[in-house]
């Protein structure tokens, strides 16, 4: 096991980090930037290093010193946690270089799962189905041709693209010839290369991810999956559930035999999360995440794990210790997101201090926050203050309890996403467990 | 480390500010395990910088100490260059006080222009973080 580990990041993950290590008796070592010096997370670590001013480049991603304060500490090892360095595969390779064992997958790993053309050929190998599409197109005929192959509505998309640019929604074959035109201008005016590639569009389906945790010897298991399909019209997820609701068996057990073959196909280590689109029974994988996810409780409140301890040993060079079939998910666990934004004014981020707060308690009640009254919340860092975790034996259990979690919650000098939370557990589509990502865009009138 | 206090550096910082502010020549703080004590450097006044005026007033008061810090730009190990450094050194230009050590380089930690060391803030050796105070400079 590792003597001292520091941990690259802030707020409510930096924290948990800090008691997985705590707990394995395991030294810390926090980083911070100059506004969050009061942070809990910097007075509950062992050590603890000013990295940089405010702006994250400059602080949270300040690879230089990062790295010196976990060689002047004499740190064995770096947890990322989520955002930030956790996929930056360089990041992962400086590690390495120093003698620090970067907690995650190997970096070429990470590289490749972060290149959406390589992992999507990655999982095609390994008999992970993939969203229909074509490489690069060479010109409108063939992009005709293509879409009457996979049906409309289809998506054309910039090669080079980034931020919608050069992208187009073609709903109907008369509208294609005007879209390739479209979004090949826009893509050479954008990026100087106007080549465009064409995926078939999933109309508002499901996103459900699938957990996995893989050791360096080449053990793999899943820990079922997860359904973030109620995602702020950004695509942001809000509230998130463990298992899935009216989700097929035979599809389910698609997915999780999906990710666990992903993982040995691509050789993974350590824990991952494998998103899929899921429509009409069909799943089309979307992308891997090589770290841990915010959403991570649902799952270890359903399985009886500590995912980041796991994370830990197996880094550590130890062995899961457990087979699939010594996994068994009991009951069920929502997650809400405690945002600093103001649902009424788009989301809007809010920056501030927190005057007053009480985080609900009591049977079930699981809250990760670094957020106490009095916290400031800096305007350079997501605006997440907490995330409320509520279980149950049955899902309308974990409803109740969620429901009655959230009204016990005050946050006074913030807008917050508490009361918004209540009301996506109040509505029909969330009741009844049939949603999908255009079901909270819907609710908030916007379009998709 | 900084946990719920602040670093010595910054301690030391604002008792020096403070005294820069006020007519106290010594500051000495006691709590726990650590002293802390800052004291103005007192400038030679063998002969007087102003002159007593003819009709009898009050002679102008010095002008105040102004000091600034030094701060560490990086994480690292603080070393004090040779010739060592020392408090109450009057610096005439700017000059390498001391470097810190990062990732096996030589950073250097230079006085930027001229003036006097009222404080070395960090130990030689001691790691030290971003925004750490290394030296108070009195530009005055």
């Amino acid at each position: 096991m590792f003597r001292k580990v520091l941990i690259a990041n802030r707020g409510e993950i930096a924290l948990r980090i800090n008691r997985a290590c705590q707990e394995l008796g395991v030294q810390t070592v926090a980083v911070f930037s100059e506004p969050d010096r009061e942070s809990l997370h910097v007075r509950q670590a062992d050590e603890a290093f000013c990295v940089g001013p405010g702006p994250v480049p400059r602080s949270y991603l300040n690879i230089p010193n990062i790295i010196s304060t976990a060689l002047i500490t004499g740190c064995d090892a770096v947890h990322p946690g989520y955002g930030f360095l956790a996929e930056n595969a360089r990041f992962a390779e400086i590690c390495a270089d120093h003698g620090l064992t970067f907690i995650g997958p190997k970096p070429s790993v990470i590289a490749a799962m972060g290149d959406k053309a390589t992992a999507k050929r990655m999982m095609h190998e390994a008999g992970v189905s993939t969203t229909p599409g074509t490489g690069i197109l060479s010109g409108v005929a063939e992009a005709r041709s293509r879409a009457s192959e996979f049906g409309y509505p289809v998506l054309l998309k910039a090669t080079a693209g980034g931020g919608g640019k050069g992208m187009r929604v073609v709903e109907r074959e008369q509208e294609l010839e005007r879209a390739f035109a479209g979004a090949t201008a826009e893509a050479e005016a954008s990026f100087k290369d106007g080549r465009v590639y064409m995926e078939k569009l999933i109309l508002n389906p499901r996103h459900v991810e699938v957990q996995v945790l893989a050791d360096e010897a080449g053990n793999v298991v899943h820990l079922g999956e997860r359904d973030c399909s109620m995602q702020k019209p950004s695509h942001q997820k809000l509230v998130e559930e463990a298992p899935a609701p009216n989700l097929h068996q035979d599809v389910r057990d698609m997915l999780h035999d999906m990710a666990v073959r992903a993982c040995v196909h691509t050789g993974y280590s350590n824990a991952g999360t494998l998103e899929f689109l899921v429509s009409d029974g069909a799943v089309y994988f979307m992308e891997m995440n090589t770290r841990i996810q915010v959403e991570h409780p649902v799952t270890e409140m359903v399985y009886g794990i500590d995912l980041v301890k796991e994370q830990i040993r197996i880094a550590a060079g130890e062995r899961l210790g457990y087979s699939q079939d010594d996994l068994v998910a009991r009951g069920h666990a929502i997650e809400c997101r405690i945002n600093a934004e103001d649902p009424r004014n788009h989301f809007a981020p809010q920056a501030g201090t927190v005057a007053k707060v009480v985080f609900p308690g009591g049977p079930g009640i699981r809250v990760d926050t670094h957020v106490h009254a009095g916290s400031s919340i800096p305007p350079y860092y997501d605006s997440m203050i907490a995330k409320i975790v509520a279980y149950g034996e049955s899902r309308d259990a974990a409803i109740a309890r969620m429901e009655r979690a959230l009204r016990e919650t005050l946050i006074e000098g913030v807008h917050t996403t508490v009361e918004f939370c209540a009301e996506v557990l109040g509505t029909p589509e969330f009741r009844s467990g049939r949603y999908n990502v255009g079901s909270l865009p819907a609710m908030l009138g916007s379009a998709v | 480390m900084p946990h719920d206090s602040r670093s010595i550096g910054e301690r030391v910082a604002i008792l020096a500010a403070f005294l820069a502010s006020s007519d106290a020549v010594r500051v000495r703080v006691e709590r726990d395990d650590e002293e802390i004590e800052v004291a103005r450097y007192v400038r030679s006044t063998a002969t007087s910088a102003t002159p007593a005026r003819s009709d009898g007033a009050a002679v102008a008061e010095p002008p105040p100490l102004r000091v600034d810090a030094i701060k560490a730009d990086l994480v690292g190990i603080f070393r004090l260059s040779r010739p060592l450094p020392f408090e109450g050194e009057l610096l005439e230009d700017d000059r390498e006080l001391a470097f810190v050590e990062a990732l096996g380089m030589r950073n250097p930690v230079r006085s930027l222009g001229s003036g006097r060391i009222v404080t070395i803030a960090a130990e030689d050796g001691a790691a030290v973080e971003y925004g750490q105070p290394l030296f108070l400079m009195d530009r005055g």
